[in-house]
């Protein structure tokens, strides 16, 4: 506990080293919620230059005066200047629901280099929790695989319970996405951010058909595809029998033969995800294990955010 | 090159393993787990199998050591290498035992067996011997044993199809003597036949071959046969309006394979050399039928007959051939004394009147109203109880006997010791006696039948004839022992019947009645075969076969006196006339004067003619005809290597013959099959490479 409290007591005085923190040093340090709070305290400061806390109370348009409308609106001033009732119109407020779709499928308890991508989602989902916190969002939390496992209902004060869930999390079970997420679907009844982490092992049109009810919801959907760089490179060099972790099924592969195919292959479903999803507007990005997290997070948060404004 | 042990090459087979291995083996860690095989699985499986060779010379190097281990357990060895290892161990002395019995004559078979013998001819050595041995149930060696290869084909040309059947005993004995007198290392014997199952008869230890021997079977048969054959014929002969009828029938049997269709063909009776009758027939698969003709009347002279089928491919033994000699009706005589007459002879002739192999002709006459002209032409006379003999009659029966004629004399009541008292001694084993009377012990039976004697043989067999149930009442006894020619004996030991030869007949004296009188012998069923043969021996009548077959001596002097009557001349001094035989392959046949038997193998298949030198044939020539034994149509083959177990040598036969295999030697197996010694080693070794290169590889950096 001395060790926590120290890590604590020293994370929000970081200098600026810590910012790109290795993932793998981070896989080392066992309290999750402290780790994920250092990640995400060691990325906003990078971010609280943007105007990101002053957006929900920015004025968006003018609009002519209706019956019925708030008096209390009017833009008194415009009145004053034109003689003529003109209404103020606000951004959405952005205390907003964050709801976390930690997908906790065995495929997910993969890792080419001692962090599995389980332990990245957790951190990411970590860091994203946090980070919403201070936003004051609401947060939220579903872990799922075939079904949904846990379910933390989107509130104010469940930082504990969704770090606690995030912190306990275990890859059991083969994945599937239509069912939990449509479950999802059906239990947010708020408009939010919902935030999907998965290695989406399936073909893109049952990934889109999944969260499909989500996003007609009127929900913003991020997706962020997390990888293994052996997935994405398919690096190994000896024949062998190779064991899908969902379903253990064992296929003789010699890599030689297969890599530039299975690359190929996997490009080919990122572009698909990528173009299919981006076509229902939601965002997805694909996050590699060996890559920093606080950078990738970083990275996708301020590209975001430009795409926000460009809005 | 040829192989042992052909079957061991699909071992060759294994090849495919280190392919496999080659293109599928990885070196067997742990599993490696993956999040997921979805992209894996999209790859085409094909392009998991298509791929190329690695380590290609270790690869070679276990196809190349599978390769040779198979080959080395294949056994192989090369043909040329046999025959400079051969040569290498000095000459040989070869035997070609040839089959040339009539079965030999289906289709092509007999040249076939002339190309085989032909070809192993020249492949011979230059140093080697070798000899022609043609065989049918007996062998005949066609040349000595000589290096001459012309000398052999002639040889080989030269061989006949004969009409014997097939026995491999004799060619393999002669074979046998061949090899046991040659002194050259190796020994060989080839054996062309076509391995009838009849020519086989179990193992005999006379035919085992020397040990060494190489016995080369070249099987001839064919899978597949189809026969049809002449298995036997009969001729009833008759009388209808006072000619002579014969009725022939003809048995014809088919042997084909069982899914064989039914065959068509026809068969002709031919009288002379002209076809008589011919008549259509139909034979199922292994079936056989018997085709009757129309009774036809039988010529005067004598007649050659021939039964005729459609030729087939083995056209030999769809002949058969017979003789009609005209009638062989006995003529007997039956003298007896007037009063009693009827009486005396009526079971006699009643009895000679049933019979036609040989028909009876019986004639009585009165003892008085015999005169020497009654004799002529007389076989038989039966001298039933007179009370005397004239001394002229009786140097009449006298002279009728000592020319071949035949004399029964019966004694009865009106005979007395004092009947042939004049001159007609000489016609009895010894003077006449008393009558014995039996009537007080209720007869006597006859204890004592010569079954050895041609009167009573019929009658040896159980249940084919029963003297015991008759009873003599009364018979005559000779005044002095009889030991000689006695036939038959009464229970207190008195001859019953007694033969005497007198010049070339005989005499058969009957001491008891052939009536009811003294004996009821008349009544008993024995009594019809008695009477027949009775006066067939004192006729010294032997039947003229039809026909006879092929193998068969012919006494010919006695066929010629059985079948022109009363023209034998044969005694005690011999012939005194050349006989001239002419068989069906025309080449003349002398049998001159100065043999004292002459005696005729009959070795072809028709008719021979016999003839006396000098006369143009005529009435005094006669024919004889020859058939095949017909049990050589039946074709079914014997499996070769069943007749070469039995007749080479073995390890565990006679001891002391150094355990050696039949075939060659054990050094001479070993040189030729030595060459999977090399192979082995050689995969032996690859192997060795290979270990030491799949270890260094495996060690090497990847």
């Amino acid at each position: 506990m001395a060790r926590r409290s120290d890590r604590v007591d020293s994370a929000p005085g970081s200098d600026r080293l810590f910012r790109f923190v290795d993932p793998h040093v981070l896989a080392r340090i066992s309290n999750l919620s402290l780790l994920a709070r250092s990640v995400v305290e060691g990325f906003i400061s990078g971010l609280h230059r943007s105007t990101y806390l002053g957006r929900s109370v920015d004025f968006a348009e003018h609009r002519a005066y209706m019956p019925g409308d708030d008096i209390r609106r009017i833009d008194w001033r415009l009145f004053a200047r034109t003689d003529r009732f003109y209404v103020k119109e606000f951004e959405a407020d952005t205390n907003t629901s964050f709801t976390l779709l930690l997908d906790v499928s065995r495929s997910m308890s993969f890792g080419s280099e001692g962090l599995t991508k389980l332990d990245y989602a957790r951190f990411l989902a970590a860091s994203l929790a946090v980070f919403s916190q201070k936003q004051r969002d609401r947060i939220g939390i579903v872990t799922f695989d075939e079904d949904i496992v846990d379910f933390v209902p989107p509130s104010a004060k469940h930082l504990e319970i969704v770090l606690h869930t995030i912190e306990r999390a275990t890859a059991k079970k083969p994945s599937d996405y239509r069912r939990p997420l449509l479950k999802v679907a059906e239990a947010i009844h708020r408009r939010g951010i919902v935030v999907l982490i998965s290695d989406l092992y399936a073909e893109p049109e049952a990934i889109l058909d999944a969260v499909k009810g989500l996003r007609y919801k009127g929900n913003d959907l991020i997706v962020f595809h997390v990888l293994d760089p052996a997935e994405l490179k398919f690096p190994y060099a000896e024949a062998a029998s190779y064991q899908d972790l969902e379903t253990g099924e064992a296929v003789p592969v010699i890599p030689d033969y297969l890599r530039d195919e299975y690359r190929t292959l996997v490009q080919q479903h990122i572009q698909k995800l990528t173009r299919s999803l981006g076509d229902n507007q939601i965002d997805y990005s694909l996050l590699d294990t060996s890559m920093p997290l606080d950078y990738a997070l970083f990275h996708y948060l301020a590209s975001r955010e430009r795409l926000t404004r460009t809005r | 090159m040829s192989f042992l042990a052909p079957l061991f090459l699909l071992g060759a087979l294994a090849v495919a393993v280190p392919v496999i291995i080659h293109l599928t083996h990885r070196e067997k860690k742990d599993v490696v787990p993956f999040p997921s095989l979805m992209f894996l699985r999209k790859i085409p499986y094909r392009s998991v199998r298509r791929q190329r060779l690695r380590h290609l010379f270790l690869f070679a190097l276990r196809c190349l050591a599978l390769i040779l281990l198979a080959l080395a357990f294949a056994r192989p060895f090369f043909e040329s290498s046999r025959a400079s290892a051969a040569s290498a161990l000095g000459p040989r002395e070869v035997v070609f035992v040839v089959d040339h019995s009539y079965s030999m004559g289906y289709e092509d078979r007999l040249s076939r067996a002339k190309a085989e013998v032909g070809g192993r001819i020249q492949s011979l050595g230059g140093e080697d011997l070798a000899s022609v041995v043609v065989f049918s149930d007996r062998a005949e060696i066609l040349n000595q044993p000589t290096s001459d290869k012309e000398v052999l084909e002639a040889a080989v040309a030269g061989i006949q199809l004969s009409a014997r059947t097939t026995g491999f005993g004799p060619g393999l004995k002669l074979a046998k003597r061949i090899l046991d007198e040659s002194e050259l290392p190796r020994k060989g014997v080839v054996l062309v036949t076509d391995f009838q199952r009849l020519g086989f008869e179990g193992e005999d230890d006379d035919v085992w071959l020397p040990a060494g021997t190489v016995l080369t079977p070249v099987d001839l048969s064919s899978t597949q046969t189809e026969n049809l054959s002449l298995t036997s014929v009969s001729l009833e002969r008759d009388e209808a309006s006072g000619r002579e009828r014969l009725t022939a029938s003809a048995r014809v049997t088919r042997k084909a394979p069982a899914d064989a269709a039914p065959v068509s063909s026809r068969i002709s009776l031919e009288i002379d050399g002209r076809a008589l009758q011919t008549k259509p027939l139909e034979l199922a698969a292994n079936t056989s039928a018997t085709i009757g003709f129309d009774p036809v009347t039988v010529p005067a002279g004598e007649a050659r007959g021939t039964i005729r089928l459609g030729d087939d491919a083995l056209p030999q033994d769809n002949v058969y051939h017979f003789v009609l000699s005209p009638g062989q009706a006995l003529s007997v005589l039956n003298v007896e004394e007037g009063a009693r007459r009827t009486r005396r002879s009526f079971y006699v002739e009643r009895a000679l009147a049933i019979g036609d192999r040989p028909s009876f002709r019986t004639e009585s006459k009165m003892l008085s109203q015999l005169r020497a002209s009654d004799l002529s032409g007389t076989d038989v006379v039966i001298l039933n109880d007179v009370p005397s003999l004239p001394a002229a009659t009786a140097g009449l029966l006298s002279e009728f006997v000592n020319k071949g004629g035949g004399l029964v004399v019966v004694l009865g009541e009106t005979s007395s010791k004092n009947s042939f008292a004049e001159g007609a001694s000489e016609l009895f084993p010894a003077p006449l006696g008393g009558v014995v009377d039996r009537a007080r012990d209720w007869g006597g039976t006859l204890s004592y039948l010569d079954y050895g004697s041609p009167v009573f043989e019929v009658f040896n067999a159980p249940h084919s004839g029963d003297f015991s149930g008759a009873k003599f009442f009364r018979y005559r006894a000779f005044d002095s022992v009889v030991s000689e020619g006695v036939l038959a004996r009464y229970d207190d030991g008195v001859p019953a019947l007694v033969e005497r030869r007198l010049g070339s007949g005989r005499v058969l004296v009957w001491t008891s009645t052939l009536d009811t009188f003294w004996n009821d012998l008349a009544r008993q069923p024995v009594f019809l075969p008695f009477m027949h043969q009775l006066v067939k021996r004192a006729a010294s009548y032997a039947e003229a076969s039809s026909w006879h077959t092929v193998g068969e001596v012919l006494d010919v002097e006695r066929y010629l006196a059985m079948v022109l009557e009363g023209e034998s001349e044969s005694g005690a001094s011999g012939r005194s006339f050349d006989l001239v035989i002419t068989p069906p392959s025309s080449k003349k046949i002398v049998l001159p004067r100065s043999e004292e038997r002459a005696l005729l193998a009959l070795e072809e298949q028709g008719f021979y003619d016999i003839r006396r030198a000098g006369t143009g044939g005529g009435a005094s020539s006669s024919s004889v005809a020859v058939n095949l034994d017909t049990v050589e149509s039946d074709l079914s083959p014997l499996d070769p290597e069943e007749l070469v177990a039995s007749v080479t040598f073995r390890e565990t036969g006679a001891p002391g013959s150094g355990g050696v295999e039949a075939g060659d030697s054990r050094e001479a197996q070993e040189n030729r099959q030595g060459y999977w010694w090399f192979l082995l080693a050689g995969a032996l070794l690859l192997l060795a490479s290979e270990t030491l290169l799949s270890n260094r590889l495996s060690m090497a950096p990847r």
